[in-house]
């Protein structure tokens, strides 16, 4: 009772310091940003959505790092779950309970929609919402439902970590072109006075390899827990 | 108002983080948590009547799209976070043989 006590005391404790600081908002936070990207965004980018020129331009130092943890963390998945007895691939898990064919019939239908959807949104991720993470995990849930289409499909985990590494390399490459073209790194490798179609080759070509990237990284996951239904 | 708001998300997470006698619900917790921060941070930048930061048009008065970036990458770290810490909840069952906080901390190890 008495630990209850002090950690609900702990909680308003913070709960106070949190509100005391938020009294002053204007001094933590303004629009100067905001205004910064409203004005120059589109011209030192080359995207319409500011948000994808902010994770792919500005801050891709960050979504480096992001891609990077989310390899550490496929690979953590894989590693943990190593176990001694041989699995081919999902079926046993499946074969217990049969899924119902009305299911299979509407993912078969579904399937080919919600890849399109996924693709749509990667390649599109610079002039409307979306982009390459958003897309990338559609395009892992359109790749799920095989699973229930097909029971007997096999992926290879192994294989799906290796294409994750390579395309994790070939994000740094293209990030460092820049370093040549323009004498910044992770940045646009097209100079500034170029126009916003060419810009957008740059963020496309990130966009694609980002989106496949967290697909893979999706399906292996699923496939690792999966593999643990025993 | 609405950070304030936010941020009792935050706190019901951590008294639950704090509290809970499951290791499954701690990974829960963690999630609320998460899911707290992404509020206060979308709420941070926020505007009423804003519109969304792409510029296809005449836009005029958008929302701040820097929190935004920024929360795309929490949600995708987030979703990797979990499945790991899952993970490790499975092979703690299949070890000590439960998913209580007591009584696996009251096991020796084999």
């Amino acid at each position: 009772m008495i630990r209850r006590i002090t950690l609900v005391l702990m909680l308003v404790i913070i709960f106070g310091v949190f509100v005391l600081s938020m009294i002053d908002l204007q001094s933590l936070y303004n629009t100067s940003g905001k205004d910064y990207f409203f004005a120059n965004g589109v011209f030192e980018t080359g995207s319409l959505n500011l948000v994808t020129g902010i994770y792919l331009d500005y801050r891709l130092f960050d979504s480096l790092f992001e891609a990077g943890i989310l390899i550490v963390a496929v690979s953590g998945v894989m590693w943990i779950s190593q176990h001694e007895i041989e699995e081919k691939n999902a079926t046993f898990m499946f074969d217990k309970q049969k899924t119902p064919n009305l299911f299979v019939t509407f993912s078969r239908l579904v399937y080919p929609l919600m890849l399109g959807f996924g693709i749509y949104v990667i390649v599109n991720g610079h002039v409307s919402p979306g982009g390459g993470f958003q897309g990338g995990a559609i395009v892992a849930t359109a790749i799920l439902i095989l699973y229930y289409i097909d029971i007997n499909k096999t992926t290879d985990v192994a294989k799906i970590l290796t294409i994750e590494k390579i395309l994790f390399i070939l994000i740094v490459l293209i990030g460092s072109v820049g370093l040549i073209t323009r004498g910044e790194v992770f940045t646009n490798f097209f100079t500034l006075s170029t126009s916003t179609n060419l810009k957008s080759i740059y963020l496309i070509a990130l966009n694609i390899l980002i989106g496949t990237k967290v697909a893979l990284g999706m399906v292996a996951i699923f496939t690792a827990f999966l593999k643990e239904g025993r | 108002m609405s950070p304030i708001l936010t941020f009792i998300v935050i706190l019901v997470g951590l008294y639950g983080l704090a509290t809970s006698k499951n290791i499954i619900k701690s990974v829960f917790c963690v999630t609320i948590i998460e899911a707290g921060v992404i509020l206060l941070f979308l709420n941070l930048g926020n505007l009423e009547g804003g519109s969304i930061p792409i510029l296809d048009g005449i836009v005029e008065n958008i929302v701040d799209p820097l929190p935004q970036a920024l929360m795309i990458t929490t949600i995708v770290i987030g979703a990797t976070i979990t499945a790991l810490a899952l993970m490790l909840c499975i092979k703690i069952f299949h070890h000590y043989g439960s998913i209580e906080w007591k009584e696996v901390l009251g096991k020796e190890e084999k």
